[in-house]
């Protein structure tokens, strides 16, 4: 009796704590999750003490604190209204929010100075800057239909601020096999764009890949689009075949990476399909490629000289048991519809890390080589180099990253550089 | 041992499950019976998030610590502070909207089964009650040789 007073007290003090903040802070999701593991602890330790108390009486102990806490059937009501009640905190209707944030220090032996991206300041001996700060929502409307966006708010020069909607999107989920998408998207050019998204915390080294950096900010392929974007699983037994389809519009702007002139790539609309496994038999690993396609504009020669962009992706991750191996390779090649040159630019990156408890270091190697006879993308050339470092997870969600480059650049000196990253999810 | 009652299908069964095994527990109404692990690896990874009659998965999950916890980390292979990292992870990438609900008991799984026909958690086998449906493991029983879910 005494111990069932003491377990019902304990839930009632829940439930009553559950009701009263999911009224008043529905905003506040991550604070009732925290309520509700204290809770859960406080339980526990009720239950330890109420054990102590039973073998203090010579009572028989429970086996389990859980097998004792299962409700008999006349306590089925106030466990239901209890789920309930977790279940109400749980999944606030309304809109719910995360966000990523960093504070780097990078020092480069650059003479020459490059672009400046995320608040580097060129040329420097080394600086702070804050780089993305990322608020991220989501918001369900029905079982199948939710929305999701993500609002960057991305240090320019001299620490001024600018705020860009990376995502928007309107997603229906209609079943594994059919999941839509409409709205502002990160394009699933291979793995990388839409497995870390813009979080730096989810990444395990500072920076992405050059050829995977957005556009935005100096990389070289269309990372952002708006359009449908369709996906799901294709009926594959144990290969587990995923497809992904999108068409949209992604309307590249890109600064040159030597004197930051912006260039319009004046899109036409794309079309990007993927293929994808995860076989069962070797859990974590990813095996897939995309064919990407789109029409742009030479800038040099006009708007109405039109070429024929196209981005071959083949990839192989595996990211499971404390591994994390990436590996992605691209093809990117720009024809003229009314006929000349083609430009094949080839990159690729390769990264290798491992987690030892809180510590994880990484390497990663990565090259792009890139046409200088191409109307795109000459600032950059051949570019190649080693990148390790390791990253020490505090708790869950901080992390703290440093990373050496070295960067061998044709018609340039080789390149090194120290970073630095807290970055943090909250 | 311990002797543990379940419905499996229609007709209710009673074993004796061993100490440390987990078993598969959905709702009474789920018409599922059996999963292979690499079906059960994909609903806990969020990578499945259907039922073959459309109904959506909602996954349910215990505290860091408990038997349920261990088998389900090395089912998918990760340490805690991965598991945290890969919930995060799922819902940054839209393929999620939070990680899975944590219920403090055994009781509350029992509930959760019970009010959400698309419910679906890890039971300590001894744990098991009544309104609970047990699935098979790749055709295999808590109590079954071979039986693969052990933390």
């Amino acid at each position: 009796m005494l111990r069932r007073g003491l377990l019902r007290a304990g839930q009632m003090i829940a439930l009553s704590t559950l009701l009263g903040g999911t009224a008043s802070a529905q905003d506040s999701i991550l604070a009732d999750r925290e309520t509700i593991r204290q809770l859960a602890q406080q339980i526990r330790q009720l239950q330890e003490k109420v054990a102590a108390l039973e073998a203090k009486q010579g009572s028989a102990p429970s086996t389990t604190a859980d097998t004792s806490s299962v409700p008999a059937s006349g306590d089925a009501s106030a466990s239901a209204s209890q789920l309930a009640s977790f279940q109400e905190a749980h999944e606030v209707r309304g809109i719910r929010w995360r966000g990523f944030g960093e504070v780097n220090y990078k020092v480069l032996n650059q003479r020459q100075p490059e672009l400046a991206t995320f608040g580097f300041v060129p040329g420097s001996a080394g600086n702070f800057y804050t780089g993305d700060f990322d608020l991220f929502l989501t918001s369900k409307i029905s079982e199948k239909a939710s929305v999701l966006a993500e609002v960057i708010i991305g240090e320019g020069d001299a620490q001024r601020f600018d705020i860009e909607l990376a995502r928007a999107l309107l997603k229906y989920d209609y079943n594994d096999h059919l999941r839509l998408s409409i709205g502002r998207y990160h394009t699933a050019i291979g793995y990388y764009n839409t497995a870390f998204h813009s979080g730096k915390w989810l990444q395990t080294t500072v920076d992405r890949p050059l050829v995977m950096e957005f556009a935005g900010d100096g990389g070289l392929l269309p990372t952002q689009a708006l359009g449908l974007s369709v996906t799901g699983q294709i009926p594959s037994g144990k290969l587990g075949l995923n497809y992904i389809a999108e068409y949209g519009s992604s309307d590249t702007v890109r600064p040159d990476l030597d004197d930051g002139t912006v260039v319009d790539e004046n899109n036409g609309n794309h079309v990007n399909l993927g293929l994808f496994l995860h076989p069962e038999s070797v859990p974590g690993l990813q095996i897939g490629g995309s064919y990407y396609h789109d029409r742009i504009s030479d800038f040099l020669k006009g708007p109405s000289v039109r070429l024929a962009q196209t981005v071959i992706n083949g990839h192989l991750v595996y990211a499971a048991h404390s591994f994390e191996i990436l590996n992605e390779a691209f093809l990117i090649r720009n024809a003229y519809e009314q006929g000349g040159p083609i430009s094949n630019m080839p990159a690729f990156y390769s990264q290798f890390s491992r987690r030892f408890g809180k510590v994880r270091p990484f390497f990663r190697y990565q090259y792009v080589n890139t046409n200088i006879k191409s109307s795109y993308h000459s600032d950059v050339l051949l570019r190649h180099g080693p990148s390790f470092g390791a990253r020490y997870d505090f708790n869950e969600s901080i992390a703290f990253k440093t990373q050496l480059d070295h960067t061998i650049r044709k018609g340039s000196p080789d390149l090194d550089g120290l970073q630095m990253q807290l970055s943090f999810a909250f | 041992m311990f002797l543990a009652c379940w419905s499996l299908a229609s007709a209710p069964h009673c074993l004796a499950a061993p100490t440390h095994t987990v078993a598969v527990a959905v709702s009474p109404k789920n018409f599922v019976s059996n999963v292979t692990l690499g079906d059960l690896r994909k609903i806990f990874g969020g990578e499945k998030r259907t039922w073959p009659d459309g109904s959506h998965v909602k996954l349910f999950s215990r505290a860091p610590g408990t038997t349920e916890r261990a088998a389900l980390l090395k089912l998918l292979g990760k340490s805690e502070l991965e598991y945290k990292q890969f919930w995060t992870a799922k819902v940054f990438q839209g393929d999620a909207e939070s990680e899975p609900m944590v219920l403090p008991s055994s009781g509350m799984q029992r509930e959760a089964v019970t009010a959400y026909p698309g419910a679906i958690t890890l039971v300590d086998a001894t744990d098991i009650k009544p309104g609970m449906k047990v699935l098979k493991v790749d055709g295999k029983l808590p109590d079954d040789d071979n039986y693969p879910l052990r933390p």
